[in-house]
């Protein structure tokens, strides 16, 4: 099976990070898997995405994928520029403190949490990005919680370990979150 | 990033650009020289942290045609030395690596591409493929040129640009893309795989209890010339009758072959098995040693196949050689992006829908 993810968002939301800690959890899992960014003349506050794409068949994944499986938004930008390219099926997790609730397209899945308001309640807006991750774990079944724990554990470094516990709080009150999960 | 990669088995999650980096450490580089550019300058970040902290050379160049003569300097002595850089810039080494050819020295080059001519931009490109396979120096040289595709293969491949640029006395080129050396996969470093090869009777180590050595590009005698540069062309011939390399899935029946290195060859590779699945006739053939090139096996392939597909980012550079290696037989056409990320899986199923259509 070949799963693939896009995360999406201003630069600076901790978009890069997010991916490699998803990307670092399916490795834990034995998965194969590709993390490669947006690249090109960015800046802050411009927007950035990159793209997972997670497979336990091929050993060698291929990349400018045509169609995404999950899509993260953090913002609006980014919910406008990746609806279109969502499989028929395929989820839209967005920011909802950021992203206006509206349902353009009528085959896929939307997921709307509100994961930087609830990042500042946790007491830091920059932990949107694994909040996220963790309302993905709860509707994708494809990554644990336990798993991007030990994942984040991998990615956060030495001197920023003090920030390990928050981020794993933040984990799992994104995996809490009461979604109303409306499946099409 | 410095202190989490690792000689052992284990796993880790890196970039390209760091895993080039983390081999080359790995694989005995005794000196780095470098000037920063945009898709590689993590692998000048990276070692100028570790090669100071293992007190090996790391030298911040004043530009890339110093750096480049301080891998010459360097390599003269015997010594793993290696620079990167990007197409620009590697276009300001040329005359250095034509240099280097003919005084055959080991040294590495490692060329992450990104889009061109002139200043380009620095989105992935393969426009560089003419540069490192034919180059822009002077006269008859070669270096040899190694293509990754994927995270784990820029290690592998980085071991052995240092052994073939030793065993050979030749400079070897590391080929990768913008794609590639910003990409995270999981890799295993492992420990350096090939023997240590002996400099001792050519180095310039110093001439204590021995004659002086010169090593020299100039070369006055016409006769002397001509019996040099026929041992400098057998030398090659060695080299591409022992090092080619190349992956090949589902030619033996195949009507149409693709040929790609690279990260397009990723997206090749999966179309390939799409195409399968539709009942096409499809192969592919990823050359991995781009000098020497597979020509030999391509040009067996012709007598089969009905045609072949070259996929790359550029305006088509590696189908020249994929052309001289058909001879004719049969047609041999152009998949390409001129820059940026590579032709989709399904642009490419599409085309060899098309390409079977006619056949």
């Amino acid at each position: 099976m070949e799963n693939n993810f896009i995360i999406a968002g201003f630069g600076g939301q901790g978009v890069l990070l997010a991916g490699e800690v998803l990307a670092n959890a399916f490795m834990l899992d034995d998965k194969n898997v590709t993390w490669y960014p947006s690249y090109g003349a960015e800046m802050r506050g411009g927007t950035v995405n990159c793209e997972i794409v997670m497979n336990d068949i091929e050993d060698v994944s291929s990349v400018n994928k045509a169609e995404t499986d999950y899509i993260i938004a953090l913002n609006q930008a980014s919910f406008d520029r990746f609806l279109k390219k969502i499989k028929k099926g395929g989820w839209m997790i967005a920011n909802s403190t950021l992203v206006k609730e509206l349902k353009p397209r009528a085959d896929i899945n939307y997921i709307f949490a509100p994961v930087s308001a609830l990042a500042d309640k946790l007491g830091n807006v920059k932990m949107a990005n694994i909040l996220s991750l963790g309302v993905l774990a709860k509707i994708s079944k494809l990554v644990s919680v336990e798993t991007l724990e030990k994942a984040l554990d991998v990615v956060i470094p030495a001197h920023r370990k003090h920030l390990l516990p928050l981020n794993i709080k933040a984990l799992k009150i994104g995996y809490d979150y009461d979604m109303q999960i409306v499946n099409i | 990033m410095t202190e989490c990669l690792t000689k052992t088995g284990k796993k880790v999650l890196t970039k390209g650009n760091y895993a080039i980096a983390n081999a080359a450490v790995l694989a005995g580089c005794e000196c780095y020289f470098g000037y920063p550019i945009t898709p590689q300058s993590e692998i000048g970040e990276f070692m100028s942290g570790k090669m100071q902290e293992l007190k090996r050379a790391y030298v911040s160049a004043e530009s890339e045609l110093a750096a480049i003569n301080m891998v010459i300097g360097a390599c003269s002595t015997g010594a793993k030395a290696m620079t990167s850089s990007s197409s620009c810039a590697v276009a300001l080494m040329q005359e250095a690596l034509s240099y280097a050819a003919t005084d055959e020295l080991p040294i590495v080059l490692v060329s992450v591409m990104r889009g061109g001519p002139g200043l380009g931009n620095i989105y992935p490109s393969q426009g560089d493929y003419n540069q490192a396979t034919i180059g822009g120096g002077n006269g008859d040289y070669k270096l040899i040129v190694l293509a990754p595709a994927t995270v784990q293969e820029c290690v592998d491949l980085t071991y052995k640009a240092f052994y073939l640029a030793h065993k050979y006395k030749n400079p070897t080129v590391l080929l990768a893309d913008g794609l590639l050396g910003q990409m995270m996969e999981p890799v295993e470093f492992g420990e350096y795989p090939y023997p240590e090869v002996d400099n001792s009777g050519w180095a310039l180590t110093g001439a204590k209890n021995r004659p002086a050595r010169v090593i020299r590009s100039y070369a006055p005698s016409a006769d002397e010339r001509c019996e040099f540069l026929n041992k400098l062309y057998a030398k090659y011939k060695l080299i591409e009758d022992n090092e080619t390399e190349w992956e090949e899935i589902n030619t033996e029946n195949a009507d149409i072959i693709l040929v790609s290195f690279g990260s397009p060859a990723r997206n090749a590779k999966s179309a390939m098995k799409e195409c399968r699945k539709l009942g096409l006739k499809v192969g592919l053939l990823r050359p991995i040693t781009l000098f020497p090139f597979p020509s030999k096996r391509i040009a067996e392939l012709a007598n089969i196949a009905k045609k072949f597909i070259s996929v790359e980012i550029n305006m088509g550079q590696m189908i020249r050689d994929i052309k001289l290696a058909v001879n004719g037989k049969c047609p041999v056409e152009l998949l390409n992006r001129p820059v940026g990320n590579p032709p989709s899986v399904d642009e490419i199923v599409e085309r060899v829908k098309k390409e079977s259509g006619v056949l």
